[in-house]
């Protein structure tokens, strides 16, 4: 009965154009360039050197972007959404292996400054990840995936696609790295658009996309829901407990869970919609990347305030002038 | 005549008496900096974002002539009339400062974080008539406007100069992420209005400078001196021309003409910055950075990987935090020749580790608002002596008097009192001060320090800030570099505080790191150098001390602290009895 249920909403679900419109393709994808290419004004040589001489930020932060977030992911993917029928739990979970997998988020800087954690950690730790992400992302898909995945009905995961859409979403990282040396007006102005952006992205789908796809989201099982909240929650408590438990200091333990926990939603939407364009599942992929999207702005609120309330001592004070 | 043992040593090359310039008031000496420098550039204000604006030494000239005209013409002030102006650094300030003296008018600055009554005290007490202020600051307006002699109000966006696109972002961030532009509900005129007006009204009176010279009055700057009562030192002309030449005639040839970049963190409102910054690096053709707030630390980061940077001067606390900042320690500027330390104490442990991670020299001086402010200073390319304040400079006479009258001898603690072209005319209308602060024609430090057989000078302590223990002289510097010498203290205030048994006993305000010391330590690690009268009997841990606007510790304030907290927890005591 239920399974019936799910099959009819494959199928109402495979015409990619409901889900997103040639349009919101573009204009995503569009956003995805402005937020990445802020993420590379804000940057210089030097933090890359800083972060080399203090290797633990990287070395903690790969682990748990690279390591926590993907079995995170696989581990919820294999007990939740395969309790649900294969022909919804395929694509639905290479959405939410995806978004495990991805990078950390641009909005985890602008968290852990309001959470009063340490802003050079989370900015060197999102740099770190998403650089490595190149490699690192279709690595740890296609290892989960593989687990994942193994009957012949199920998708392919086309790891060069992703790939290169890595590498063209990281050009924009350069190009501001590079452009921030010659305006610093110019870096100044992408640096605070893409940060802008990125919390208008989370606008923009409630605005535009929730309302439109209503039917979709009040038919999704629950499964899917705790999936998508999951990811993000348990992320940033998971990654947060250990970097206690390792003893380290707690502005640098509330960064590293904010981190961990929160993804590069637009980043995985992005690669989403550029890798599976014309796929019939496109939908269903799109699923958890753009819940967790929405969900994670919550979840990180919530936290901050926990957070915020947990601190100590030190202030990390909002400055006076911009 | 008195010793002046220092000549000595001088750097080679550097006269013993100021050498006289051809400048005949301000103005004078800044259109010789347009003369040479004309199209480079003079400011460049940046925010911590990296958003920045500048202007060359043409325009700032042109800029301020146009508002020297907008004053005298269209406000029709007169010659000696006061203009306060309240801002932080940004690109305005030079051409506001600039244009006033240009004017012949009388420049008041003031802290744009005063209160309402601060405002109007310092306003009254000036009889300002024009004031221009920072748009942020101008809420507490309709209070002061109305209750002072403020005729006209002109108000100043930060971003004033920027390219048009990023002063529109920094002015919606403004409004609409920071909520830090309140609602301004006094008559105003818009600094682009009286610019443009000024512009028109340009070359209408030959000179605004008829008979000002070197002893007509430039500024008031106002201090609480050392009754504490705020009042306005008239600093002439002559007294910022020669002090100016006084601090580059003693650096030589460290400054090279045209080429230095110069980071202007301290606000320009206060002396130091004033002279040394925006007249003296910007006489010698420098690019001043100048940054509207140097709290927290990270906004200057942008300005260090920016620009690069040659020159700084600083606080010991701005030192201090950049040297708690991981990017500053990691990437300290490359291009750095010298620092320079005034306002306050540099503790020793600051300026070793200043040297070790910038590998540049970093001198302290010495001076007052009252004396422009520099006295003395180490000279860069002589002898450095850590600790000290260094040796005056050209046509300076500097001693050490004792309670008694009579001089101090060498190494023997006295108040320093001072002689020489710097020395303000005196407090604004008020002839008692100025009486009091006088000895014989010497101009009153109220500083106590010792002069060695160089003629180097070490302060020992504020005369007011020293502690009585059973009838022992404590000086809380001693207290404070011993305490900050301790791993885990970040900074620290010592001051005196009422005791039954001693007096005042001794307490020191800690804001410390992790790990943190306890009170027992700290106590501890004093006992092992300090006489035990001196150590403190107890240690408050506080986030934050009190500070002045650029940074130094108030120790009145911690007193005042430990006064009400002390009653208030007399009081509580008293209601759980009863």
């Amino acid at each position: 009965m239920i399974a019936a249920s799910f099959l009819s909403l494959s199928t109402t679900v495979v015409n990619e154009q409901d889900v997103v419109t040639p349009f919101e393709q573009a204009l995503l994808v569009g956003l995805v360039f402005v937020i990445m290419f802020g993420l590379g004004a804000g940057l210089t040589p030097r933090d890359f050197k800083s972060a080399l001489r203090r290797p633990y930020g990287l070395i903690i932060g790969f682990v748990t972007q690279f390591g926590i977030m993907p079995l995170l992911a696989y581990v919820l993917v294999i007990t939740l959404l395969f309790q649900l029928p294969r022909e919804y739990a395929g694509p639905v979970a290479l959405g939410a292996l995806l978004m495990g997998c991805v990078p950390a988020g641009t909005t985890s800087n602008i968290f852990t400054y309001f959470s009063k954690g340490n802003l050079a950690l989370s900015v060197i730790m999102t740099t770190n990840s998403t650089l490595w992400a190149i490699l690192m992302t279709p690595l740890v898909l296609a290892f989960y995936g593989g687990f994942v995945f193994t009957e012949e009905t199920d998708l392919q995961i086309p790891i060069v696609n992703i790939v290169v859409t890595l590498a063209t979403l990281l050009i924009p990282v350069v190009a501001g790295m590079i452009l921030r040396r010659y305006s610093a007006n110019v870096g100044a102005f992408m640096e605070l658009l893409g940060g802008f952006f990125g919390l208008f992205f989370i606008v923009f789908l409630m605005a535009t996309w929730v309302p439109r796809n209503w039917a979709l989201l009040t038919s999704t099982p629950w499964q899917t829901y705790t999936v998508a909240i999951g990811l993000g929650l348990v992320g940033i408590f998971v990654a947060y407990f250990i970097a206690r438990a390792i003893r380290l200091h707690p502005a640098n333990a509330r960064t590293i869970g904010l981190e961990t926990g929160i993804q590069n939603g637009p980043l995985a939407i992005a690669i989403v919609i550029l890798t599976f364009s014309g796929t019939p599942e496109i939908g269903l992929i799109l699923i958890v990347p753009a819940l967790y999207s929405l969900f994670i702005v919550i979840i990180a609120t919530f936290v901050t305030f926990w957070f915020r309330r947990a601190n100590t001592a030190e202030e990390q004070k909002i400055p006076s002038l911009l | 005549m008195t010793q002046r043992p220092w000549l000595a040593h001088y750097p080679s090359g550097v006269e013993h008496e100021l050498v006289a310039t051809p400048f005949r008031h301000m103005p004078d000496l800044l259109s010789k900096a347009t003369t040479d420098y004309g199209d480079q550039i003079a400011f460049t204000q940046c925010m911590p974002n990296g958003m920045n604006g500048s202007l060359t030494y043409n325009q700032v000239d042109e800029l301020s002539d146009a508002f020297a005209a907008y004053l005298r013409e269209e406000l029709t002030l007169e010659a000696g009339d006061r203009v306060a102006v309240q801002m932080p650094n940004c690109l305005a300030f030079p051409i506001v400062a600039f244009g006033i003296f240009k004017a012949g008018l009388v420049l008041v600055n003031t802290n744009p974080l005063y209160t309402a009554s601060e405002m109007t005290h310092q306003f009254s007490d000036s009889g300002a008539k024009a004031l221009v202020i920072i748009d942020m600051f101008a809420d507490r307006l309709p209070e002061v406007v109305s209750a002072t002699g403020i005729q006209t109000v002109v108000t100043v966006r930060i971003a004033e100069f920027f390219p048009p696109v990023v002063a529109g972002v920094i002015r919606l961030v403004q409004k609409y992420w920071n909520r830090s532009l309140p609602k301004i509900e006094v008559e105003h005129t818009s600094f682009q209005t009286a610019l443009s007006r000024g512009r028109e009204l340009m070359g209408r009176s030959s000179s605004y400078l008829d008979g000002v010279d070197l002893e007509s009055i430039a500024a008031l700057q106002y201090t609480g001196g050392t009754t504490g009562v705020s009042k306005g030192a008239m600093l002439t002309h002559g007294n910022l021309v020669s002090n100016t030449m006084q601090v580059l005639q003693m650096l030589g040839e460290s400054i090279r003409p045209g080429k230095e970049i110069v980071l202007t963190a301290l606000p320009l409102y206060h002396i130091f910055a004033f002279t040394v910054n925006l007249i003296g690096f910007y006489h010698m053709g420098a690019r001043n950075i100048l940054v509207p707030s140097p709290r927290p630390p990270s906004n200057l980061k942008r300005a260090f990987e920016n620009y690069k940077i040659t020159w700084t001067t600083g606080v010991n606390t701005l030192f201090n935090a950049l040297l708690n900042e991981r990017w500053f320690v990691e990437h300290p500027p490359k291009h750095l020749i010298g620092s320079a330390a005034g306002g306050m104490a540099l503790h020793e442990s600051v300026a070793e580790r200043w040297r070790e991670v910038t590998g540049t020299p970093i001198v302290e001086g010495y001076g007052l608002t009252e004396t422009s402010p520099v006295l003395t200073f180490n000279p860069f390319g002589g002898e450095v002596k850590d600790g000290t304040i260094g040796i005056p400079v050209p046509s300076t006479d500097v001693r050490c008097v004792k309670d008694d009258g009579t001089d101090a001898g060498v190494g023997e603690p006295g108040e320093i009192v001072a002689r020489g072209p710097q020395i303000m005319k005196g407090y604004w209308q008020r002839d008692d001060e100025t009486a009091n602060a006088m000895l014989d024609g010497w101009f009153r430090t109220g500083d106590i320090a010792e002069m060695d057989a160089d003629g180097y000078f070490t302060i020992v302590d504020r005369k007011k800030d020293m502690v009585l223990v059973s009838g022992f002289n404590v000086f809380p510097n001693e207290v404070e570099e011993r305490i900050a010498s301790m791993p885990g203290v970040n900074e620290v205030g010592v001051v005196g505080i009422p005791d039954d048994k001693t007096g005042e006993a001794v307490r020191a305000y800690v804001v410390a790191n992790d790990p943190r010391p306890t009170e027992a330590e700290i106590i501890a690690h004093c006992r092992e150098s300090l006489a035990a009268y001196k150590v403190p009997k107890s240690v408050r841990f506080v986030d934050e001390l009190p500070k002045s606007p650029i940074g130094k510790i108030l120790r009145r304030e911690l007193r005042a602290e430990a006064v009400t907290s002390e009653t208030a927890s007399i009081e509580t005591q008293g209601r759980e009895l009863s």
